[in-house]
């Protein structure tokens, strides 16, 4: 395929495919950043999984509710249960995040195996999630979640600095550091949930931590942290998309593989600055 | 003098988990206190029940301004408990210090920029304010979370180990630092620390922590080779060198008189 023809296709036939993981990309590289300076990069994995089981959750007659509302409900009370556990010291925080990494990976095969009238193939492509067919619909929730989580974070920008920072001096001052981390454990839970629902777990996990990664090698400004994260959030998207049209690759890894390969670049130009 | 810290039989521990009990001690506006004892003795336990982090579990401890409101508290923490993945400026660091004053939902204003600048210059870091605050040396951070403390504009400064793992001159730098913060600015400081030296020659009262060992005076009465040998369950001599305190293990004393 041409250029042009795949940029008239993408447009005309698959708009949300390209708007969604756009923003997918733009709210996953901005928390993402908050994520990878709170060494909590393997959280972003655990909620995608837990994102899943939610999302199998809904196969059970017990659980009937819509896909999203399911992976929503079942993402949330993991990030609450989540973000307690986190602050204990019995138990190292990896060994935390681990066990729920495992139990929702074990929970979700199990429930498939015994998800009444279902194709398997179905659950498949619900599961791994699918930017091309994302419908208006999914967009527009999740266009509401990434306002609601982009005018959280403007408003407490403070609080979430402050508390990734330093929470024990926070605290002294009369933060409380349980509920801000509940807060932003929240929002980072609404995000991936419906995120993990539109474009898939190995979009969103990659989105969390890689183009977080590009803005760190590249910067020693905070913000200008943040804007390079979220202009890898824009930019790979584009370019893996197209890439997958003209190459016949699926969606997802190759938009995930761009971004790779502007942390790659990124590495290679601060090798060479420091040089 | 009303005490503004005042500990009164108090039991102090997390949740039931008692670490010191019989507490009884206050601090004067203007004091010096130096805190110090064995790891793991309680000594951030009491600084903790100051902070008003936990609760005494029994007993009573009372914090509060010479006017009757709460006290405003400056607290600088060890440098290894923050982290240092993104690369804040010092300006940026400093900042946080007026973070509870700006108030949730607004943003920093003319005065916290202010008081941002002057707490700078008061450290002495005010040259350093673009540079990220994870490429400065061990001293030059300890300063900038002294400047940070000072946005809050404290009534007390407490420093937990201060000056631990620094060179000698960035030790020296930072203790008249805070010297100065107590003499000139009529700050009343509190600072933990493990390092008997540092503490014994520039607080004027010291408390020695240690759960079934709380004693709290003047240096010359409580800083006694018999108290630090009990505290430290080893033996412990003091001994005096060109006006200075200095504290050895027993045995060691070559050339101190």
């Amino acid at each position: 395929m041409e250029l042009s023809e795949i940029v008239t296709t993408v447009v005309q036939d698959f708009p949300y495919a390209l708007y969604g993981s756009i923003l997918v990309g733009v709210i996953c590289a901005f928390i993402g950043v908050y994520i990878v300076a709170r060494r909590v990069v393997f959280f972003g994995a655990v909620l995608t999984q837990v994102s899943v089981l939610g999302l199998a959750m809904t196969f059970l007659p017990f659980f009937a509710l819509p896909h999203a509302v399911g992976t929503l409900v079942v993402t949330l009370a993991s990030a609450v249960v989540l973000s307690r556990m986190l602050t204990g010291r019995k138990i190292p925080r990896d060994a935390v995040l681990g066990f729920v990494f495992v139990s929702s990976i074990a929970a979700r095969i199990l429930i498939l195996q015994k998800a009444p009238k279902v194709e398997a193939s179905e659950i498949e492509n619900l599961l791994r999630g699918d930017i091309l067919f994302v419908t208006p619909d999914i967009f527009f929730m999740m266009l509401g979640a990434f306002v609601a989580a982009a005018v959280i974070h403007l408003l407490f920008f403070k609080e979430f600095t402050y508390i990734s920072f330093d929470p024990e001096t926070a605290r002294t001052q009369g933060f409380n550091a349980r509920i801000w981390d509940l807060v932003f454990y929240l929002v980072a839970g609404v995000v991936i949930s419906f995120a993990t629902h539109m474009v898939g777990d190995l979009f969103v996990f990659g989105f969390l931590v890689v183009p977080a990664m590009a803005g760190m090698l590249l910067s020693r400004k905070v913000n200008a942290i943040f804007a390079i994260a979220v202009a890898t959030g824009v930019v790979a998207p584009i370019l893996g998309l197209f890439l997958a049209f003209r190459y016949d690759f699926p969606a997802s890894p190759a938009i995930v593989a761009v971004a790779c390969a502007i942390v790659g670049i990124a590495w290679l130009a601060s090798l060479i600055r420091h040089k | 003098m009303e005490p503004i810290i005042e500990f009164k039989n108090a039991t102090l521990g997390y949740g039931q988990k008692v670490v010191l009990s019989g507490i009884s001690f206050s601090v004067l506006p203007g004091e010096y206190l130096g805190l110090v004892g064995p790891n793991g003795a309680g000594k951030t336990t009491i600084v903790r029940t100051i902070l008003g982090s936990i609760p005494p579990i029994a007993g009573e401890v009372r914090v509060r301004s010479a006017s009757g409101s709460a006290l405003r508290i400056g607290y600088v923490p060890q440098r290894d408990t923050i982290d240092y993945v993104l690369p804040y400026t010092v300006r940026e660091v400093v900042m946080m210090g007026r973070y509870r004053k700006i108030g949730l939902l607004r943003r920093p204003g003319p005065k916290d920029r202010d008081v941002v600048k002057q707490s700078l210059a008061h450290a002495a870091v005010d040259g350093l304010a673009e540079r990220p605050f994870r490429d400065l040396s061990g001293g030059q951070k300890q300063r900038v979370l002294i400047a940070r403390a000072l946005a809050t504009q404290p009534e007390v400064l407490i420093l937990d180990e201060p000056t631990n793992g620094m060179d000698l001159p960035s030790r020296i730098s930072v203790l008249d630092l805070i010297n100065e913060l107590h003499q000139g600015g009529k700050l009343t400081v509190i600072m933990i620390s493990h390092l008997l030296d540092d503490v014994a020659n520039h607080v004027r009262r010291i408390a020695l922590v240690e759960p079934n060992f709380f004693q709290i005076g003047h240096v010359d009465e409580v800083l006694t080779a018999k108290n630090l040998s009990t505290l430290y369950q080893m033996p412990v001599d003091v001994h005096q060198m060109h006006g200075s305190k200095i504290i050895l293990p027993g045995g060691r004393s070559h050339g101190a008189q």
